[in-house]
């Protein structure tokens, strides 16, 4: 009914001929995709203000006689004295099931050459994070499907944890399979037919990367059939730096309404650090004043007006952030890492060294932790995996004393052979993530020792064939892991039985 | 912007607040702080009266309709418009006309930053935009 009675009021519309009022002022200077502005006596901060030729501009600072705008979209066009007018709108991007499967730009617009999309809804791009009273505490895990962080750094749905570490130690692989991993249990999970199942979907916000990782990010979600629960974002770095800036906004508007409509959702930003150099390029240029490292005094406020977004809330869906942050030279502690750590809720470290040992995913156990993931962790990891960290940790510590080649007691020496399988195990290839009732069956084996008798070289080895075994011959078995979450003595029984004929095989 | 610059601003700024009487622009004023440039010549006097300049129009401007008209305008309809604006604006507002054949048919009306498109050639715009 609203639907006829919006078509009647456009043709009322059509046919007044009432006086347009707009606020307007002229360009004094433009440079650098941010404009000074004379008059616009009405605009209000945040506001979108129309420039000629289509770009879209938002009023970032509000002086006595002059506007800041940041321009979104191509400023070639425009020059001094041009004019531009208010819209009385804040910046809006679509949102919807309709955007899934698509990559859109900062402002939602499709990039990839597929067509329009049709989106029903737009929300904000600034809005404000979701108060104390509607959030509920993180208690549903979000399985990443990489071993080392389900079972030691687990992630809760709805919590915020960083990714943290220098270039090329993979923390965009992380995400990534995370995302792949979110698709494989919500095929499992939907074609399963169980009412009680909830999907994740997936947003990756690309912040002042290049085009070609991009490309290459999209096409390994798709070679994984990832893509059709993805949304991708992408301000990359050819783009000006106020859509870098605006981008894991759009993301995160994008992701509430998964959020605010019983869903959940799951949103990567690749990287804050980029998009921290892109607003401190136009705090500079908006001659705003400039503190530690050049930024803007509003810089921690930036990252934590936009992870304060990512929450559970009581009686609707999720949100949960991977921010990710990238570091020089390991230094945790510069002014931008030591932000994000403080917002997030646990931080997921990377180290060169680790990863050059090929020790990969390269997560350092010591320095990584969640803060709230543990209660979102289920019995069945608690059950194969709670002592790992404390295990790990120790090896760490005794592997660094086994170096000055004194002798070792016995006991040391388990230590550190045990320590030393645990990496082996541990270690994974990337866009390869492990469904947690495959990890349940790894770590049990672990755990009581199958491995022990092996070669170290082996264990890496062993431990792929006993999930290509467990896969192919015991999916019932799987099956029973995954619906009960948790080790009973009947599927323990079982559990033993399907390992002895794996290790009969393996041996053979 | 440079110190010169912003010290420049200020003062044209401390000036025009000088100028002002009652809230409006008072032209006895303006010679006044004219004639105290001349008298105390700043460091940058070019500057100081640019942005002086600048302040004085944008007020100009806020009292001021700038109407302008595709057609014929009558005397009646411009003193119409500039009761209609004083009153809405609540200050007082002078009407005057600028012929402008490109709007087709209709009026364009701006009062300081504010613009009242009722014309043929803005409601073309419109749908240009729209589409």
């Amino acid at each position: 009914m609203s639907t006829v009675l919006d078509q009647i009021e456009q043709e009322i519309a059509k046919l007044t001929s009432q006086a347009v009022k707009k606020n307007t002022g002229n360009i004094r200077t433009i440079a650098d995709g941010v404009a000074k502005i004379d008059g616009l006596s009405d605009v209000m901060y945040n506001e979108m203000v129309q420039f000629p030729g289509g770009a879209i501009g938002i009023a970032l600072n509000l002086e006595e006689d002059e506007v800041g705008c940041v321009i979104l979209g191509d400023v070639s066009q425009l020059k001094e004295g041009d004019e531009v007018s208010t819209t009385g709108k804040l910046l809006s991007v679509p949102v919807g099931r309709e955007l899934l499967g698509r990559a859109v730009d900062a402002l939602g617009r499709p990039i990839d050459g597929k067509g329009p999309i049709n989106a029903k809804e737009t929300y904000p791009v600034e809005k404000i994070a979701p108060g104390i009273i509607v959030r509920k505490s993180v208690t549903q895990p979000l399985f990443t499907g990489i071993m080392a962080i389900d079972s030691m750094i687990p992630i809760g749905r709805g919590q915020r944890e960083l990714i943290i570490g220098d270039r090329g130690t993979g923390k965009t692989t992380i995400t990534i399979d995370t995302i792949i991993n979110q698709a494989k249990i919500n095929k499992v999970g939907l074609a399963s037919g169980d009412p009680k199942f909830r999907p994740v979907y997936s947003i990756y916000v690309a912040i002042g990367q290049k085009n070609s990782n991009v490309v290459r990010t999209i096409a390994s979600l798709e070679a994984a059939g990832a893509l059709e629960y993805t949304i991708i974002v992408a301000a990359t770095a050819s783009d000006n730096p106020a859509n870098q800036y605006i981008a894991p906004y759009a993301g995160a508007s994008m992701g509430e309404w998964f959020m605010e409509n019983g869903m959940d959702a799951l949103i990567v930003y690749d990287d804050l650090s980029k998009h921290a150099v892109a607003y401190r390029q136009i705090s500079l240029i908006l001659k705003r004043p400039s503190g530690r490292e050049a930024y803007p005094g509003d810089v921690f406020y930036l990252h934590s007006r936009l992870l304060e977004r990512a929450a559970r809330l009581d009686g609707k869906g999720s949100l949960t952030a991977l921010p990710i942050i990238e570091t020089l030279a390991g230094d945790v502690s510069a002014y931008i890492p030591t932000n994000v750590i403080s917002i997030t809720d646990g931080q997921i470290f990377l180290e060169t060294d680790l990863f050059n040992q090929g020790i990969r995913p390269a997560v350092s156990v010591g320095l990584s932790v969640s803060r709230v993931g543990s209660s979102a962790q289920i019995k069945v990891t608690k059950q194969v995996g709670g002592k790992l960290k404390g295990e790990l940790a120790q090896f760490r510590e005794l592997a660094a004393f086994a170096q000055f080649g004194s002798d070792l007691d016995a006991k040391t020496k388990s230590q550190l052979d045990r320590g030393g399988r645990i990496v082996e195990l541990f270690k994974q290839p990337a866009y390869n993530p492990i469904s947690i009732e495959l990890q349940a069956a790894t770590l049990w084996a672990m755990q009581k020792g199958y491995y022990d008798n092996l070669d170290l070289k082996q264990v890496t080895a062993a431990a792929v064939s006993l999930r290509e075994y467990l896969a192919t011959r015991k999916d019932a078995l799987l099956t029973k892991i995954r619906t009960k979450a948790a080790l009973d003595a009947e599927i323990e029984a079982e559990l033993k039985s399907a390992v002895d004929e794996w290790k009969a095989t393996f041996a053979a | 912007m440079s110190a010169q610059s912003k010290k420049a601003q200020l003062l044209a700024r401390q000036l025009f607040k000088l100028s002002l009487e009652n809230g409006a622009l008072a032209p006895e004023r303006v010679t006044g702080a004219l004639a105290y440039l001349e008298q105390h010549r700043p460091a940058n006097p070019l500057l100081v009266l640019r942005a002086y300049q600048r302040l004085v129009a944008i007020e100009l401007a806020r009292s001021a309709a700038v109407v302008e008209h595709a057609g014929s305008i009558a005397d009646t309809v411009l003193q119409s418009l500039a009761g209609s604006f004083s009153a809405r604006y609540h200050r007082p507002i002078t009407a005057t006309a600028v012929a402008n054949p490109a709007l087709i048919a209709g009026l364009r009306v701006r009062v300081g930053d504010d613009l009242y498109e009722a014309s043929i050639a803005g409601q073309l715009a419109a749908l240009a935009a729209a589409v």
